[in-house]
């Protein structure tokens, strides 16, 4: 019952870094360059959350379309500053202007909130259901957890039709694949790459507003979803959509797995299993896979990109 | 030193000079900060400047020389001095644990990986609470002691920590001068030409890392005894972007950068008291700005400004030795049997056949012609045999030894060259430099005074002073062809060397090509500029589809059947439409 | 249709009034070199025009000016008498110019019927059918990605993608570039058929018999120069062409 619940906790963590992911994995692809300020979106998007349950005091799914229209704007903006004026200069100029933007965003927050840990609205209420109470511990589900899981299946799901479906999501991904080719034959490129960020700033800005309920949000949270994202699209493959989602769900297995490891095997225990634990054997792990398999962990080594 | 280095390094001494005159405690333990940083930035210069390498373990690598200092300190009162074989020593270790895995990884994934070291440190020092005192960290570090003695807060700590940036910047300008400086220029530019011309670039990346580490641990345990406590803050990100930021704020190369960016960035928030609260808000700002405008940091802006006035005088031309026998080749010329055997050479990209099992010969003293359409396999070929591209069978022996496979630097040191289809030539170093870094096993003087030989040897002596970014075209080819021939090569490979040549021009590199047959040497040339080829080649060699389909005279090859037809093909076999 | 590109300056000028694309002084630079020097050409509706020279000529450079992927140094396009020069390349594009890039490059994980949806601006069910009408290879191919492909079929979704806007003039850069004869008649034998459909079509090749036998006219270009230009035919029966590739 524990590894079922658990399993249940790992899934609605993962949909929510899938998104971080998904974000993130869009704007490699169509700029070739690392959004480095990916994280500190989320946690834009957090506090965008918080502004906006306090202007509107409805239930966070309502606030979602908005605050992804925001985040969209915000994205624009990010495109404008960061990646249009360095387009010609290596990838790595981006890396650095995109750090830059993180910087701006982490410390513009704590000044306008503080470092003290906030809290979004939850999406629909913050009930709960259990069942099998008396088998091995019952099975608690949150219904934030439930919301959270339905929502970003939703936003994937609608991605994928977006992506598949209509024209401008077709386009985008032929922006991405060869963005040369793409202009010569009339798609208007630098109007994609933006739209682009649009998308995957909206996506991590509901990333934001989902997680900032159950795990609250400081301004210094920005880092740790930076690398979320940064490993997750290691581990899937450098620039796969798939296995984007596919990482951040492994992501969030161990995560949740690993410290409730002495839990399930009584013989296992010790500082190991903290949290602070997990994450060093996670960064050790993913050091490994660097090392052995660059080209993720699925698929294969599919078309470069540095 | 250029100009406008030394004009900055002015400006950082005359705010010494007022922070030491004006005095106040506080005022130089701000400016000595400022020092501290500045020899980390040293540091970040040659792993993220010179190298070309975006590292994010520089702050961390500052940290655990802290710690290390800081510990030694507490539990064995080891002082500052005493310590230092550990506070630098610990970095380095962990750098080189780091970089044998990691440091071949493409810009991204290196990024990513020194990002995630930094991560497990910082975990591992709050963790680690026996040792690192925990997320609280230790307090009751003393001052610096050299020697015994104790150095006094205010000035001469402030008077110390500058002496330290001074031999800190004093060393890495001495190991950066002359030929390494050039070889890493060459290395961040175009890796490719690196190994051609013989420079080992995973060992230059690695030297830079290890460098790099060592600078920041010995800033790390300044650091720690100036601050007196040691906390997980100083492995934290904040500590990286300080850096980052100072360098790119500074200038990624010359040392003068890193110092002055040191100061502005450490001293800004001082300056501007009442913006304390906004500093790193500002900090980004400004990082964001110098990226987008000013990608070259102060020391590029001020080199653009101030450019140096007329460069020192080039090596004399009477004063170095003669090509011939410089390079060895007449000694050679009458040598007999084949210098170059290649041997049923193959390689795939993906499904795709770029050679079928070509098997072709070279002589001394010949030239050889290598035609081909588009896509026939010719550049496969010269890079296969250059060890830039490992072939999937067939052999490759040069002058008796087999070097199938081997790496493209020691290729070029069995003594074969290359030029490449594009012009590979860094903009901003001079034509001399440009050729004197591919001559082998000499001291850099000597190296120059030979370059100025191979210049005058392909007739541009006169411009050896110019920097190549400002240089015609037809002049780049042939320096190019200069840096090759610096080689002392026995084997030359011309990749499309007349392309863009006027035909004056390439009547004049024709000339100089046979003379260097004629001295001995053995020419492969890739070329479709018939006009150019079929007087210079003894022989040529026809590739299609990545099979050798003809091979003689350049007459014979130039009127064989298979040849005029995978060049102009058949018609086509269509009925048109009335 | 019979047309006399030589001779007369009046017969030039008017040959020019009615040109679809004219093209003057072209210079294209990279770095220090001049990739394209004094280019003139001009295409007149419903005409195939053979481009032909050896590699290094500057054909391809040709095809990416007029489309606008490398930006000229001198001279003039004019495209249906307007000047497309300081045009984006997806402006050109949209304009009626279809460009099928050297070595295909379709986008290698859209699916074939993506890879033909993403270049129409119209009907895309209709043009589409009308594609794999014309290439009845890709119908069975549909929905598989475009990376499965034969180097054949790619070509083909890359001519049948290049197409897909209606243009009034096809860029053709190489199609047959690693195909086997059997397959580079296959594409370059729907020329004349794409032509007949009054699209004006510039073939640049490096096989210059192929594209002499399926072409109107034809232009020859030697280290960025056009060194000789006439009907396909004339052309195919002199010397010049051969001089150009191999020298003579």
């Amino acid at each position: 019952m524990l590894a079922l619940q658990l399993l249940f906790n790992a899934l609605a963590l993962g949909a929510a870094y899938a998104l971080v992911a998904l974000g993130f994995v869009l704007i490699l692809n169509a700029t070739g360059a690392v959004n480095f300020a990916q994280g500190d979106l989320v946690m834009a998007g957090g506090y965008g959350g918080l502004v906006l349950a306090r202007m509107l005091p409805v239930p966070g799914v309502v606030l979602l379309p908005l605050l992804m229209a925001g985040m969209a704007a915000l994205g624009l903006m990010v495109a404008l500053v960061a990646y249009f004026p360095l387009r010609r200069r290596p990838p790595e100029a981006v890396f650095i202007s995109t750090i830059a933007i993180g910087i701006i965003l982490q410390n513009g927050t704590n000044i306008l909130f503080g470092p003290e840990l906030a809290r979004t609205p939850a999406l629909l209420g913050d009930g709960e259901f259990r069942w099998l109470d008396g088998v091995g511990g019952g099975l608690v589900v949150s219904a934030q957890s439930v919301a959270i899981i339905v929502v970003a299946a939703l936003l994937i799901a609608g991605l994928h039709l977006l992506f598949s479906r209509t024209q401008f999501g077709r386009r985008l991904r032929a922006t991405a694949q060869d963005r040369e080719v793409a202009s010569a034959i009339g798609i208007p490129v630098d109007a994609m790459v933006a739209a682009t960020f649009a998308v995957g700033v909206a996506l991590a800005g509901a990333a934001g507003l989902l997680l900032a309920r159950g795990f609250f949000v400081t301004p210094n949270d920005g880092g740790n979803y930076m690398l979320k994202a940064y490993i997750a699209v290691t581990i899937g493959g450098w620039g796969s959509i798939p296995g984007a989602v596919a990482g951040a769900a492994l992501i969030a297995l161990f995560e949740v797995v690993f410290p409730a490891l002495p839990a399930l095997v009584p013989a296992l225990g010790g500082p190991a299993f903290s949290q602070n634990g997990a994450t060093i054997v996670l960064d050790a792990l993913i050091l490994v896979i660097l090392v052995a398999r660059p080209q993720g962990l699925f698929g294969e080594a599919s078309k470069a990109r540095a | 030193m250029r100009r406008a280095d030394a004009m900055l390094l002015l400006c950082v001494a005359a705010y010494g000079a007022y922070a030491f005159a004006a005095g106040s405690s506080y005022t130089l333990r701000v400016f000595s900060v400022a020092g501290i940083y500045a020899l980390a930035a040293i540091g970040y210069q040659f792993i993220f400047g010179q190298a070309g390498a975006l590292s994010l373990s520089q702050g961390v690598f500052m940290g655990v020389g802290a710690y290390a200092s800081g510990i030694l300190a507490l539990r064995f009162g080891l002082g500052f001095d005493a310590a230092l074989p550990f506070s630098v020593g610990v970095p380095v270790l962990l750098a080189l644990a780091v970089a044998v895995p990691v440091l071949h990884l493409r810009t991204h994934y290196f990024a990513l990986a020194t990002l995630i070291i930094s991560q497990m440190v910082l975990l591992v020092a709050v963790e680690w609470q026996g040792l690192t005192g925990g997320a609280n960290g230790i307090g009751g570090i003393g001052g610096i002691t050299i020697l015994g003695m104790p150095i006094r807060a205010g000035w001469p700590l402030a008077a110390t920590v500058w002496v330290c940036v001074a031999l800190g910047a004093a060393l890495s300008a001495w190991l950066m001068r002359g030929r390494a400086g050039h070889a890493y220029a060459v290395l961040r530019e175009h890796p490719a030409v690196a190994g051609a011309i013989g420079l080992d670039g995973g060992r230059m990346r690695l030297a830079a890392f290890v460098l790099s580490a060592a600078f920041a641990g010995f800033a790390g345990s300044l650091y720690v005894h100036v601050i007196r406590v040691i906390s997980p803050d100083v492995l934290g990100f904040p500590v990286m972007v300080t850096l980052l930021t100072i360098v790119m704020i500074g200038g990624r190369l010359g040392v003068a950068g890193a110092v002055a960016g040191a100061v502005l960035v450490i001293e800004l928030p001082e300056w501007f008291r009442p913006l304390r609260e906004y500093t790193l808000l500002v900090y980004g700002a400004i990082l964001l700005l110098v990226v987008v405008a000013a990608p070259g940091g102060l020391v590029g802006a001020l080199r653009l400004l101030l450019p140096d006035r007329a460069p020192p005088a080039p090596p004399a031309l009477a004063a170095s030795p003669a090509l011939a026998e410089l390079s060895g080749l007449a000694a050679l010329s009458g040598a007999s049997g084949l210098l170059l055997e290649i041997d049923g050479l193959a390689r795939h990209f993906g499904g795709v056949r770029a050679l079928g099992g070509v098997s072709l010969g070279l002589r001394a003293g010949e030239v050889l012609g290598l035609i081909g359409p588009n896509g026939s396999g010719k550049t496969t070929l010269v890079n296969c045999v250059t060890g830039l591209v490992a072939p999937d069978a067939g052999r490759v022996r040069f002058a008796g030894a087999d070097i199938t496979g081997l790496r493209a630097d020691r290729v070029a040191h069995a003594g074969i060259a290359r030029t490449f289809q594009t012009v590979a030539l860094v903009d901003d170093m001079t034509v001399l430099d440009s050729v004197a870094i591919a001559r082998p096993r000499t001291d850099f003087a000597t190296a120059r005074a030979q370059a100025m030989t191979l210049l005058d040897r392909l007739g541009v002596a006169d411009i050896a002073q110019r920097r190549c970014g400002g240089l015609a075209y037809g002049l780049r080819r042939r320096v190019e062809i200069a840096r090759a021939l610096a080689l002392q090569p026995r084997l030359l490979l011309l990749d499309e060397p007349a392309a863009g040549l006027n035909e004056t021009e390439q009547a004049d590199l024709s000339r100089r090509l046979r003379g260097l047959a004629a001295d001995g040497a053995a020419l492969l040339v890739i070329e479709h500029n018939m006009a150019f080829l079929a007087p210079l080649a003894d022989r040529m060699a026809c590739l299609d589809a990545g099979v050798l389909i003809a091979q003689g005279t350049p007459a014979e090859v130039q009127g064989d059947a298979r040849v005029i037809e995978a060049y102009l093909g058949r018609p086509a076999a269509v009925s048109r439409p009335a | 249709m019979e047309i006399v590109l030589d001779g007369l300056p009046l017969a030039r000028r008017l040959t020019r009034a009615s040109a679809l694309l004219d093209i003057t002084g072209l210079e294209v630079r990279y770095g220090g070199i001049a990739a394209l020097r004094g280019v003139a050409i001009s295409i007149l509706p419903g005409q195939g025009v053979a481009l032909l020279g050896a590699n290094g000529a500057g054909k391809s450079t040709l095809m990416k000016a007029i489309i606008g992927l490398v930006r000229a140094a001198a001279g003039e396009i004019r495209f249906d008498a307007v000047p497309i020069g300081s045009l984006r390349p997806d402006r050109r594009a949209r304009r009626g110019i279809g460009y099928c890039p050297e070595g295909r490059r379709v986008f290698p994980g859209l699916t074939v019927a993506e890879n033909l949806a993403v270049a129409c601006w119209g009907d895309v069910a209709r043009k589409t059918d009308e594609m794999f009408a014309l290439f009845p290879a890709l119908a069975a191919r549909r929905a598989s990605p475009a990376w499965q492909l034969s180097g054949g079929q790619q070509q083909m979704l890359a001519v049948g993608r290049s197409l897909m806007n209606a243009p009034r003039l096809l860029l053709l850069d190489e199609p047959s570039l690693g195909l086997s004869p059997l397959l580079t008649d296959e594409v370059i034998g729907r020329v004349p058929e794409i032509v007949a459909g009054g699209t004006s079509v510039l073939l640049a090749e490096q096989n210059a018999a192929k594209a002499l036998s399926v072409c109107d006219v034809a232009y020859v270009l030697k280290t960025g120069v056009v060194t000789a230009h006439g009907p396909a035919a004339a052309l195919a029966a002199s010397d010049d062409v051969r001089a150009a590739f191999l020298g003579g």
